[in-house]
């Protein structure tokens, strides 16, 4: 069974108060607030400019269920596939510095480029719709996990890694037993950040050329002129990244509960 | 016999990163260290006593001389030490995502030993070190003194030929200092381990070696005494210490309570 023993340090409890979360009481208050002054201000302009709760209410509930999950999929699917190749690439980098050094000037420079130059790119260079918008979200988030992770690699103590290495581990074990463990506070972070990227991105991408997602549900309210679906698309995927950010933060709390 | 532990001309310099210069941190250091011995190296702070440990653990290769245990070079020959050497460290280093179980077993994951052994042995090192009930705490959980003791456990629990303790006390109040100075020289004889203690308290050298061996700045051998030899740690040997640290360099009389011989390096020259 699991005692408490030392009392916690001032540094330890700086951490928590830093990492506490907005209590739900002023959350609660601030939407509320937000709400009632839309809904005042529907009073007093037409339907077509700011429609009221109850109208945004009935189009969210029309919303086409199918294009969430199309959206949710793409993310995660280019989301993984980002992930992978950051980690790996961090790995590489890592072990061979010379390499980090002739090609990290060029992740910088794709890291520059606008979004909305690679949905262009996309578009001239990929036939289908799922390869573009995939090439977008890859290109864009897989830099910040490699980057992330790299720094978080490059971040391990020395102390950790003198020691680890007395016990003459292989690449693997040195690896999986500490730079991995050691890095997971800043993968988990570098998720939350890429999340909300890829949300924002992935509708842009869907706005160029897609048939199906959220961004396509965005461009059909736009040519029907329908504000109340505009804001309704808007609330879930505020909602879907809401919980996505809640999710990893679960994650976060069971893989680093030693923190607490 | 050959000695256990061979250091023959060794020399260390570094290449600082900002201004390119030279800063020798081992000159000429000549050591034998027999199996079974407990060795304390006792010097002055930067003298070069953890570049000699790094070195010995086979983390750091020298710049020309050479170290040997058991013959072998532990930089060159690095996978023939595995599960032969652990060490505890100035600061614990235990790895904050594990419980104090898992940081013991750590050095047993590495060597492959199965989950139901490893975890015997690991539980059964927490009890020696007196924390089995803190088994599954983490170390931001336990006290100085008590992660200190996880790192013990962690580094006995391999069972290794060789202990190295760099400065492992040297942070912890004087009665948690002493308590697991205790543990160390029990375990350690219990066990009958070549063990090497690097400090830069003259008290702590005197109480923990066999042999004490006091280190010059930069790190090369100044006198080398034995315990037992010189009647303990008699305030008079410990002014002698202080003295040949104070000035650096060999001393020219022999240490109190040993008329015949200081195994300093200048009268093994001459000899």
């Amino acid at each position: 069974m699991r005692q408490p023993m030392a009392v916690a340090g001032t540094e330890a409890v700086e951490a928590l108060e830093v990492h506490r979360p907005l209590p739900a009481r002023e959350w609660v208050v601030s939407l509320l607030v937000f709400a009632l002054a839309w809904e005042l201000a529907s009073l007093f302009f037409p339907p077509y400019a700011v429609p009221g709760w109850a109208r945004i209410g009935s189009r969210l509930l029309a919303l086409r269920a199918d294009f969430v999950a199309v959206t949710v999929v793409r993310v995660f699917g280019a989301l993984g596939l980002s992930f992978l190749l950051g980690v790996g690439g961090a790995v590489i980098f890592y072990r061979w510095q010379v390499l980090e050094r002739y090609v990290m000037p060029l992740v910088k420079l794709l890291m520059a480029v606008p979004v909305v130059c690679w949905i262009l790119f996309a578009v001239l260079w990929f036939r289908g719709t799922e390869a573009r918008i995939a090439f977008v979200l890859v290109v864009v988030c897989a830099p910040i996990f490699l980057i992330d992770v790299l720094d978080g690699m490059r971040g391990v103590g020395r102390e950790w890694r003198e020691m680890l290495l007395s016990f003459r581990p292989t690449s693997f074990q040195f690896f999986t037993k500490l730079i991995l463990p050691a890095t997971l506070p800043v993968i988990l972070t570098s998720w939350k950040i890429n999340l909300s990227l890829a949300i924002r991105v992935v509708t842009m991408a869907e706005l160029v050329g897609a048939t199906s997602g959220i961004g396509y549900g965005l461009v059909v309210a736009q040519e029907l002129f329908s504000v109340a679906d505009v804001f309704a698309w808007t609330v879930v995927l505020v909602l879907i990244l809401l919980a996505l950010q809640a999710g990893v933060t679960g994650i976060e709390r069971r893989v680093l509960r030693w923190r607490d | 016999m050959d000695a256990y532990i061979q250091v023959r001309s060794l020399r260390k310099i570094y290449r600082q990163k900002g201004s390119g210069a030279s800063v020798v941190a081992i000159e000429r250091l000549d050591l034998e260290v027999a199996q079974g011995e407990v060795v304390a190296i006792v010097g002055q702070t930067g003298c070069g006593k953890s570049t000699f440990l790094n070195i010995l653990i086979g983390l750091e290769r020298p710049t020309a001389g050479e170290l040997r245990i058991d013959g072998r070079l532990p930089y060159e020959d690095f996978f023939a030490f595995r599960g032969r050497i652990a060490a505890v460290f100035q600061q614990d280093r235990l790895l904050p995502w594990r419980t104090a179980l898992e940081n013991v077993a750590l050095g047993l994951e590495i060597l492959g030993i199965p989950l139901v052994r490893r975890r015997a042995l690991a539980e059964e090192w927490l009890e020696r070190v007196g924390l089995g009930p803190f088994r599954d705490a983490f170390p931001n959980e336990l006290s100085g003194g008590m992660r200190q003791r996880v790192a013990l456990a962690r580094a006995f629990a391999v069972d290794p030929d060789l202990l190295v303790a760099d400065e492992a006390f040297g942070h912890l109040d004087e009665v948690t200092a002493h308590q697991i100075r205790r543990e160390f020289l029990r375990l350690v004889r219990e066990q009958g381990k070549t063990a090497v203690f690097v400090t830069h308290q003259i008290e702590e050298a005197l109480h923990v070696g066999e042999r004490v061996v006091v280190f010059g700045k930069p790190a090369t051998v100044l006198a080398d005494l034995r315990t037992s030899e010189v009647g303990g740690a008699g305030a008079s040997v410990r002014e002698w210490i202080q003295r040949v640290l104070t000035e650096n360099r060999r001393p020219a009389d022999g240490v109190p309570g040993r008329e015949a011989e200081v195994r300093s390096g200048r009268e093994e020259e001459r000899g």
